[in-house]
C-alpha cells in the first residue's frame, strides 16, 4: 500500500542502492562530462544530461517514499521545493567552488535540505517519520539535476559561462520546470494504492530523457557543447524508458482494451 | 516610444491572452486536471468507474509552466540562429505540446493502472481520441503565451529574457484557468445530477456523472460543456489580467517621470478597488435572487 494510506511504500529497490545511483550517477556524469568535453571533444557533452536523468530517478524515488505518507496535493510543491533548494545549492557551490564547485553545491544542498526537514517535521509538527532524510535526498537531487542538465546545454560547470549561458538568457526557467517535473510527476503520474516502484521510476527515466532533449535543443546555441547527439540519445532513451513504461502499465492495470463498455456490476462486486 | 503604439501592442497581448485563458480552461477540462481531478481520481474506489481521461500533470500552473518554459527556449533558441519571430513561436509551441502529450499519456495510463483493486480499465481509445485534443489546445494556449511574451521582449523592451517570460505568463494563466474555468466543470458538470447549487454532500463523493447524452460521457464531452461558459470566462479573465495590469503603466509612462509613474500606481489601485466592489456587489445580487439552499423534505426529515 503506498499512495493516499498513510505508511512507507512497498520497495523492490531499496533506496540506499537508489542514493547511491544518484550520487555517484549524477557525479560521474557531471566529472565525465567536464573533463572528456576538455580532452575529447564538445560531442561529449550529453554525458552530463545522463548524469542528471540519474539525479531525477533518485528525485522521483525519494518524492514517492515520503509522499506515501498521505502527501496527497502537497506532491507537485515537493517537486517545486526540490529545485528551489537546488537552485540555491548549484549556484552557490559552483560560484565558490571552481572545480569542486559541484561537491560543494551537493553538500550544500543536503544542508540545506535537512533544514527544511527538521523545520518541517519539529516547527510545522508534519510528523513523517523520513522527513528530514528525504528533503536531503530531494534538495541534493533537484542539485545534480540543474548542475547536469547546466553542463549538458554548456560543456561546462565554469560560473562565468553558465551565468551568461544558462542563467541571463532565461534557459534556467526551463531546467527549472523540466528538472522539477521529471522528479515529482513519476509518482504523482502512478498515485494510487497499486502503484509499483519500477513503473514510477520508469516514468522517472522517460522524464528525464524529455529534460535532455531539451537540453540538447539549447545546447545547439554553444559552440562548447553538442546539440544533435545529446537530441539523439535522449530520444532513444526516451523511446525504451516509454516502452517500459507502457509494458508495466499493461503488467499492473486490471485490463487494458482497445474500446468498451465499463465493467459491469457482477464483475465490481 | 509612441502612447498609441503602446496601446495597439497592448491591445493585441490582451487578445492573445483572451485565446489563451480560454483555450488553457478547455485543455485542463478535457483531461480533468487540478480542481475536477479528485472526484475523477476518487470515482473508481466508490464502485464508479469511468471512461473519462485522467490527467494530473501536478496542477495546472506548473504543467503550463513547463509547456510555456519549453515553447519560449524552443523558440529563443530559433531565433538565435536567425528564424523569423513567427515561425519560431510556432516550432516552439509545436515541442511543447508534443512534450504535453507524452505527459499526459503517462499520467492517465499510469493513475488507471494504480487502480487496478477497483478495476479500472484503461481504454486506449480514450488515449488516441483525447490526447490529440489535449496537445491542440496546448499549442494554441503555448502559442499566444509565447506572443505575449515575444511582443514584452521586442516591442516593450522587457529586461527579462523570452523563456523566463514564458514561464512567469505560463504559471499565472494556469493559476487563472484553475481558479476561473474549473469550478464549471468540478463543480456543476461532474454533478449534474444533483439538484443546482446543493454543494457536494459526502455521500456524493466520487458520484460523478458517468453517461453521457449519448452513449458514456468523456473528457470530449465535458469540454464541449465547459465551451460554453468556463473557458471563455477564464480567456476573459486572463485578457483582463494582462490587459490592465499593462494599461496603467502605458498610458501612465513612468520613464516620463516619478510623479506619472506614482500616478500608474494610484490608477492601478483604483482598479483592484473597483474590482472588489463589483464583486461583492455580484454576490450580494445572487444571494438576494436565489437565496440560501434550502433542505428538501427527505433531508429535513432524516435530520428530525
Amino acid at each position: 500500500m503506498s499512495a493516499g494510506g498513510s505508511g512507507a511504500a512497498a520497495e523492490a529497490i531499496p533506496q540506499n542502492n537508489i542514493i547511491a545511483f544518484g550520487v555517484l550517477g549524477g557525479l560521474i556524469g557531471i566529472y565525465g562530462a567536464y573533463f572528456l568535453v576538455g580532452m575529447v571533444g564538445q560531442y561529449m557533452s550529453f554525458i552530463g544530461a545522463l548524469g542528471a536523468i540519474c539525479g531525477m530517478v533518485w528525485g522521483a524515488a525519494a518524492v514517492r517514499r515520503v509522499a506515501s505518507y498521505g502527501l496527497g496535493t502537497g506532491v507537485p510543491s515537493i517537486g517545486m521545493l526540490a529545485l528551489g533548494m537546488g537552485v540555491i545549492a548549484a549556484t552557490f557551490g559552483l560560484a565558490v567552488g571552481g572545480i569542486a564547485g559541484p561537491v560543494i553545491a551537493l553538500v550544500t544542498a543536503a544542508i540545506i535540505g535537512l533544514m527544511i526537514g527538521v523545520l518541517a517535521n519539529k516547527v510545522l509538527s508534519m510528523g513523517i517519520p523520513i522527513m528530514e532524510v528525504s528533503m536531503t535526498e530531494i534538495a541534493t537531487a533537484g542539485t545534480i539535476t540543474i548542475i547536469g542538465l547546466a553542463i549538458a546545454m554548456t560543456g561546462t560547470f565554469d560560473f562565468p559561462v553558465v551565468l551568461s549561458q544558462v542563467i541571463s538568457t532565461g534557459y534556467i526557467a526551463v531546467i527549472f520546470i523540466a528538472g522539477g517535473l521529471a522528479i515529482l510527476h513519476p509518482f504523482n503520474a502512478c498515485l494510487g494504492p497499486d502503484e509499483t516502484q519500477d513503473r514510477t521510476l520508469m516514468v522517472g527515466v522517460e522524464k528525464g530523457a524529455i529534460a535532455m532533449i531539451v537540453s540538447g535543443i539549447v545546447a545547439t546555441t554553444n559552440p562548447n557543447a553538442s546539440g544533435a547527439l545529446t537530441i539523439l540519445i535522449g530520444i532513444a532513451l526516451w523511446y525504451v524508458a516509454f516502452s517500459g513504461f507502457y509494458d508495466r502499465t499493461k503488467r499492473d492495470a486490471y485490463d487494458v482494451v482497445g474500446a468498451g463498455m465499463l465493467p459491469s456490476k457482477e464483475e465490481l462486486e | 516610444m509612441e502612447p498609441l503604439t503602446g496601446m495597439g501592442v497592448l491591445a493585441l497581448m490582451g487578445a492573445a491572452a483572451t485565446i489563451a485563458g480560454a483555450s488553457e480552461d478547455l485543455e485542463s477540462d478535457v483531461g480533468s486536471q487540478s480542481n475536477p481531478n479528485s472526484q475523477v481520481q476518487l470515482a473508481p474506489q466508490m464502485m464508479y468507474p469511468h471512461r473519462i481521461y485522467n490527467k494530473a500533470v501536478s496542477g495546472e500552473p506548473p504543467s503550463n509552466a513547463l509547456m510555456c518554459a519549453i515553447g519560449g527556449t524552443t523558440a529563443s533558441v530559433l531565433m538565435t540562429t536567425g528564424a523569423s519571430a513567427a515561425l519560431a513561436l510556432a516550432i516552439g509551441a509545436i515541442v511543447a505540446a508534443a512534450i504535453h502529450g507524452t505527459y499526459s499519456v503517462t499520467s492517465y495510463l499510469g493513475r488507471s493502472a494504480s487502480q487496478k483493486r477497483f478495476k479500472q480499465p484503461i481504454y486506449l481509445d480514450i488515449i488516441r481520441s483525447h490526447t490529440p485534443v489535449i496537445m491542440g489546445y496546448s499549442f494554441i494556449t503555448t502559442f499566444c503565451i509565447l506572443v505575449v511574451s515575444y511582443l514584452m521582449v521586442a516591442v516593450l523592451a522587457h529586461p527579462f529574457p523570452l523563456p523566463l517570460l514564458a514561464f512567469i505568463w505560463g504559471i499565472t494563466v494556469g493559476a487563472i484557468g484553475s481558479s476561473t474555468g474549473d469550478v464549471h466543470y468540478g463543480a456543476e458538470r461532474e454533478f449534474q445530477a444533483v439538484e443546482f447549487g446543493s454543494g457536494l454532500n459526502a455521500a456524493n463523493s466520487g458520484n460523478i456523472v458517468r453517461k453521457a447524452e449519448s452513449g458514456l460521457r468523456n473528457g470530449i464531452d465535458n469540454s464541449w460543456f465547459c465551451a460554453k461558459f468556463g473557458g471563455p470566462v477564464t480567456g476573459l479573465a486572463f485578457g483582463m489580467t494582462v490587459f490592465l495590469s499593462g494599461w496603467v503603466t502605458a498610458v501612465f509612462d513612468p520613464s516620463r517621470g516619478d510623479a506619472i509613474g506614482w500616478v500608474s500606481v494610484l490608477a492601478g489601485v483604483i482598479i483592484v478597488l473597483i474590482l472588489i466592489l463589483w464583486n461583492r456587489n455580484m454576490e450580494v445580487a445572487a444571494r438576494a435572487a436565489f437565496g440560501t439552499y434550502k433542505e428538501d423534505e427527505a433531508e429535513a426529515e432524516v435530520a428530525a
